[in-house]
């Protein structure tokens, strides 16, 4: 049965291969009158079906392989299986939504439109790769897979996010890579550090290693930022809001659902987290800031977005925050961590069945599907309103959270978080508002893949609770007496919303004064830093240039000097016949006399 | 049980084959091809047997003297076999490239015929014993390739030559200084008996310093450490084949590994960890790696960029031996293939490119890899090897590098992994974005610049083939490192020995 875990894994990149050869073979001329095969068929949408029977085996496995990289090691336990299991669910629904989502493309494709044809089947080899990465990261107990699937991953979710090619799509791409990079670098440099401390090969023994290393606060630091960018830590943020809203639908699905959740597993596999000896807890007291304050901050940011992606991206940076400070929970008491382990991956499961909903919606109203208005805006708002923390998992996840977090004596970040789940809840409100906007023309069939993988994600996300497998003893529903505690945030919020609303009714244009703020906020900040250091060090190399210019040429004129004296030489060689016949008898006379002498 | 012969026989295969193709006339191509691919079969054949018998423990010293006191002396061993290993195979994929690569261009029997004589005097430096015969085979080597750089023969070409032969010509004339002051103090040291200089005691400390200092500077214009890699960018005039094997395993290669063997073989590590100048090479390396690297970043040409980013790659097998303890040793010499196998690939990946489509600046590969895909392929291969990513052969080393650094102690070296990475991501990644992403010639825009058609399938198959076969090599020498006979798996062999006497 462990085989079932490199079939996961491969399952997806045979998909591709699948794809890639498909083409490569039509492409190759045999078959050039037919009309285009399908390239998002049915066995494209497979990839991650697999891994998601894995996800539902009851038991534990594992796979060695020796002579894999540094030695391959692949585990499913407890641990994973919530992960996997909501990571492959998403993909898959995702991938559903996608056919139908770019079956216009589809269309213009098999019609002979070039571009349209390259654009699909860029997306058709990207996804299956991208989704591999995923898996990869999520199974990996050895160190180099993990870090193979997470750059897997990485790399190959920029030809999603710059899909349809044009400037907005490439900006948005540029800022994904770059910031991407940054974490790379950051990652493989705290991951290098800490493995090498201990010789460490695999993720465990990697925690260990941290714990014990004297230096290891700075090796969890470089862990928490390096993944901290794909998790969306404030600052390294930028990317989000520019990549997600340019990004085909199902793609920023995933994108926000799973793939920035990744970086919270790499939180998870690597910073020593309820180890009571770490001693990381200045660390945890960091990182608990800095997730707050993006919990805010981005709040702030994203209710003055106009494009709807732009504002749920602020919201998963929002989101984000709250998980990352729970994180920290674990770093600065270690002995809560057990206990909230359960509560963190509830909510991580939560967070990204609910957004990867709250996406797909997005494309369902840009193209609503020809049902009564208020079944869609009902289905629209549902998870709109769990993520707030009113209703279904989203109430559950909150409530659970509280529970443990009050117990372990943290009632400050409860409230903390209670206020940002204000902000939560005008975001969702904004994103709905932004939503009703753009709304398209009711055109989409009820039987579309589109509309019945969205309806799904919705219904899942509303019963993540149910399904995702936490462990023992399962989720704690709250009582109805904390009823009032957990609703209030976003009672507030809505109403907030609605006064917001009806303020801009009244003043209109007053309010779209503040829209003006770009989406990315500091990623401009950084180009202008950017651009001032390239053009310092064009600077510094050109000055560099020219003194090593001066020293070249500096030496060109002493070797040519000591030619000429070298050549100088000859015109001493006239002399010296001149001298010769002298000089001989000389010597000759000297050796003479020394034979007399001696 | 000894058998001198065979290192005498790969060293023929290749010395023979030199005259044998002098004298074939130029027309003769076929029996040119089949000269010299079936001197590169029995050659890369020999050295498998070579390696088979080294692991079953035979010996395969051979020598005599030349004059008193100097002797000329192969020996075998796990470092040697190595690079020699790494040249064999490497020809053998160069030969194949040169000559689809050479089709219809002049000379190419002058071309052949020194190719071949660069190849034998790569494997004389691999299994030379000691460092007369190290030294004679390095200095044929600069007398060999010098015919290979200025082969196209016009003005850009020979001033190129001439730099390369004042940088390379001195650089051994320092080097032969090194060697003679060593010998004149210890006489004809082997390969491996450390414990000569070892032995001379704390007042020859000074002296050795001095001496080794002389060697490095004698080696590293080979191995193109900065400020001595001047010659390295210029050489780039060269034909594809040549600088890939340039870069992969012939000049740049054999300073490397001239400086592995005088850190490991005649010095000792432990004494030159003694002597203090582990930490002069690791900072040379540092300023090499990131110079270069911010160097690549300038150059608007595919083959310049490529011949920085050697400069800087180079460094990391230096980087690796400076880092006192088996990690870092493991890192530098299994980098010293690594390095080869990849750089190879992009060098053919860049000739390809020039040959079918006339592209020899990186702004006009916009939409190549809808043209060349199997190429382009090949060329994202290597560079992401390069940047250091897995699962290609890079991220070994990378790890490697990582691994040792901490374990001597020098956490810092992390620093320029990273700043590293990032500078080869920032030189590499938008060619692979101009390949993949952008839109060129092949989706309508514009035209190539010089488009060939060579053959039936992107470009010719002789140029294709190699490619493919150095891709693939790249990819699995990283992927299943923990496999016997890896060079991961060889390279732990040579560190252990080192280490554990």
């Amino acid at each position: 049965m462990s085989l079932l875990l490199p079939i996961a894994v491969l399952w997806p990149l045979l998909v591709l291969l699948r794809s890639g050869l498909v083409q490569a073979m039509e492409q190759g001329g045999m078959r050039r009158h037919e009309p285009r095969r399908e390239l998002l068929d049915g066995w494209w949408a497979s990839a991650p079906l697999p891994a998601l029977i894995l996800a539902l085996w009851p038991g534990e496995l594992s796979f060695a392989l020796e002579s894999w990289l540094l030695g391959g090691l692949w585990q499913y336990d407890a641990a994973r299986r919530p992960w996997l299991m909501f990571g492959a669910l998403l993909w898959f629904l995702a991938g559903c939504y996608a056919r139908g989502y770019l079956a216009e493309e589809q269309r213009c494709a098999e019609a002979g439109d070039e571009s349209a044809f390259r654009r699909l089947l860029g997306f058709s080899l990207f996804w299956p790769l991208t989704l591999a990465g995923n898996l990869l990261l999520i199974l990996a107990e050895d160190i180099p897979s993990f870090y193979l699937g997470f750059i897997t991953m990485t790399l190959a979710a920029y030809g999603l996010v710059v899909h349809t090619g044009n400037h907005d799509a490439r900006r948005g791409g540029l800022a994904y890579i770059v910031m991407a990079l940054c974490g790379e670098a950051l990652i493989l440099g705290g991951l290098l550090w800490s493995a090498g401390s201990a010789e460490a090969l695999t993720l465990s023994e990697l925690r260990a290693a941290i714990a014990e290393a004297e230096q290891g606060l700075w090796m969890a630091t470089l862990l928490w930022l390096g993944f901290g960018v794909k998790a969306g830590v404030i600052v390294f943020h930028v990317w989000l809001p520019l990549a997600h809203p340019v990004a085909p639908t199902p793609a920023s699905a995933v994108l926000s659902g799973v793939m920035v959740k990744a970086g919270v597993l790499g939180w998870l596999y690597t910073l020593p987290l309820g180890d009571a000896e770490a001693g990381l807890a200045r660390l945890g007291e960091a990182i608990i800031a800095a997730g707050l304050a993006g919990a805010f901050v981005a709040a702030l940011l994203g209710v003055v977005q106009r494009h709807p992606k732009a504002v749920l991206a602020y919201s998963s940076v929002s989101q984000l925050g709250m998980l990352a400070s729970l994180v920290g929970v674990g770093l600065v008491t270690p002995g809560l961590w057990p206990a909230l382990l359960a509560p963190v991956t509830l909510f991580a499961g939560h967070h990204g069945m609910t957004k990867g909903a709250l996406f797909l919606g997005v494309g369902i109203s840009e193209h609503p599907p020809r049902l009564p208005a208020w079944l869609i805006v009902t289905l629209l708002a549902l998870p709109a309103l769990s993520l707030g923390g009113a209703l279904t998992s989203g109430l559950i996840a909150k409530g659970f959270i509280k529970e443990v977090l009050k117990e372990g004596g943290h009632s400050t970040l409860v409230s903390w978080l209670s206020v940002a789940a204000v902000g939560s809840t005008l975001l969702v409100a904004r994103a709905l508002w932004r939503q009703w906007h753009r709304r398209g023309e009711p055109a989409l069939h009820w039987r579309s893949p589109m509309l019945l993988a969205w309806l799904f994600a919705v219904l899942a996300a509303a019963g993540v609770p149910l399904w995702l497998p936490i462990g023992e003893p399962g989720v704690p529903w709250p009582p109805l007496k904390e009823l009032p505690g957990l609703l209030w945030p976003a009672g507030l919020g809505v109403i907030l919303a609605g006064l917001v609303l009806l303020t801009a009714k009244a003043g209109k244009g007053e309010w779209e004064k503040f829209s003006r703020l770009p989406a990315g906020d500091l990623w401009w900040v950084y180009l202008v830093l950017a651009r001032w250091a390239a053009a310092g060090l064009t600077t510094v190399g050109g000055a560099l240039q020219l003194g090593s210019h001066r020293v070249r040429a500096s030496l060109v004129v002493k070797e040519r000097r000591a030619r000429a004296w070298l050549d100088d030489l000859t015109h001493y060689e006239r002399v010296f016949t001149h001298l010769a016949v002298p000089l001989m008898i000389g010597v000759a006379l000297l050796l003479l006399l020394g034979f007399w002498l001696g | 049980m000894s058998q001198p012969w065979l290192p005498l026989f790969i060293l023929a295969t290749s010395l023979l084959v030199a005259p044998l193709i002098f004298v074939l006339p130029e027309r003769a191509w076929r029996a040119r091809a089949v000269v010299n691919l079936s001197a590169a079969v029995l050659k890369l054949v020999l050295v498998a047997l070579l390696v088979w018998g080294f692991y079953q423990g035979r010996d395969y010293s051979f020598g005599f003297t030349v004059v008193d006191g100097a002797a000329f002396f192969l020996q075998v061993d796990a470092l040697g076999l190595m690079f020699a290993g790494l040249s064999a195979l490497l020809w053998l994929a160069t030969t194949v490239y040169a000559i689809g690569y050479l089709e219809d261009s002049p000379n190419r029997k002058r071309f052949f015929g020194f190719f071949s004589l660069c190849i034998a005097s790569t494997v004389g430096i691999a299994l030379a014993g000691n460092l007369f015969t190290f030294l004679l085979f390095y200095e044929l080597l600069t007398l060999a390739t010098y015919p290979l750089v200025v082969h196209r023969g016009h003005d850009k070409a020979l001033q190129a030559g001439t730099i390369y032969l004042r940088y390379t010509l001195s650089g051994g004339l320092v080097l032969l200084l090194g060697v003679v002051a060593l010998h004149a103090l210890v006489g004809d040291i082997a390969f491996g008996q450390r414990e000569r200089l070892a032995d001379l005691g704390p007042e020859a400390h000074p002296m050795l310093t001095v001496l080794f200092l002389v060697l490095l500077l004698g080696l590293g214009v080979k191995a193109a450490l900065v400020p001595l890699h001047g010659w390295l960018p210029r050489a780039m005039v060269a034909p594809a084949p040549v600088s890939a094997l340039l870069h992969a395993v012939a000049v740049v290669k054999a300073g490397a590994f001239g400086i592995v063997r005088l850190v490991y073989d005649v010095y000792g590590i432990s004494l030159v960890h003694e002597l203090g100048l582990l930490m002069l090479l690791s900072v040379i390396a540092t300023v090499t790696i990131l110079y270069g690297s911010v160097k690549a970043l300038s150059q608007q040409e595919l083959k310049p960029r490529l011949a920085y980013s050697t400069v800087s790659q180079v460094s990391y097998i230096v980087l690796g031996i400076s880092l006192f303890g088996p990690f870092g040793t493991i890192a530098g010499l299994v980098h010293l293939m690594h390095q080869g196998l990849m750089k190879v690939t992009l060098f053919y990946c860049a000739g390809n490119y020039a040959e079918e489509l006339g592209i020899h600046r990186i702004d006009e590969l916009d939409g190549a890899g809808r043209r060349m895909p199997m190429t382009s392929l090949a060329f994202t291969v290597g560079a992401l090897g390069m940047i250091g990513l897995p699962p290609v052969a890079g991220f070994i080393t990378k790890w490697y590098l990582g691994m040792g650094a901490v374990q001597a102690g020098m956490s810092w070296v992390i620093v320029v992994l990273m700043a590293s990475s990032l500078l080869n991501a920032a030189y590499f990644l938008p060619i692979l974005h101009r390949l993949w992403f952008r839109h060129g010639p092949a989706h309508g825009h514009g035209n190539w610049p010089e488009e060939r058609n060579l053959g039936r399938f992107e470009t010719s198959a002789w140029l294709l083939l190699p490619t493919a076969a150095t891709t693939l090599f790249s990819i699995l020498v990283g992927l299943l490192a923990g496999m016997t006979f890896s060079p991961l798996d060889l390279a732990t062999f040579v560190a252990t020995e080192e280490y554990l006497p």
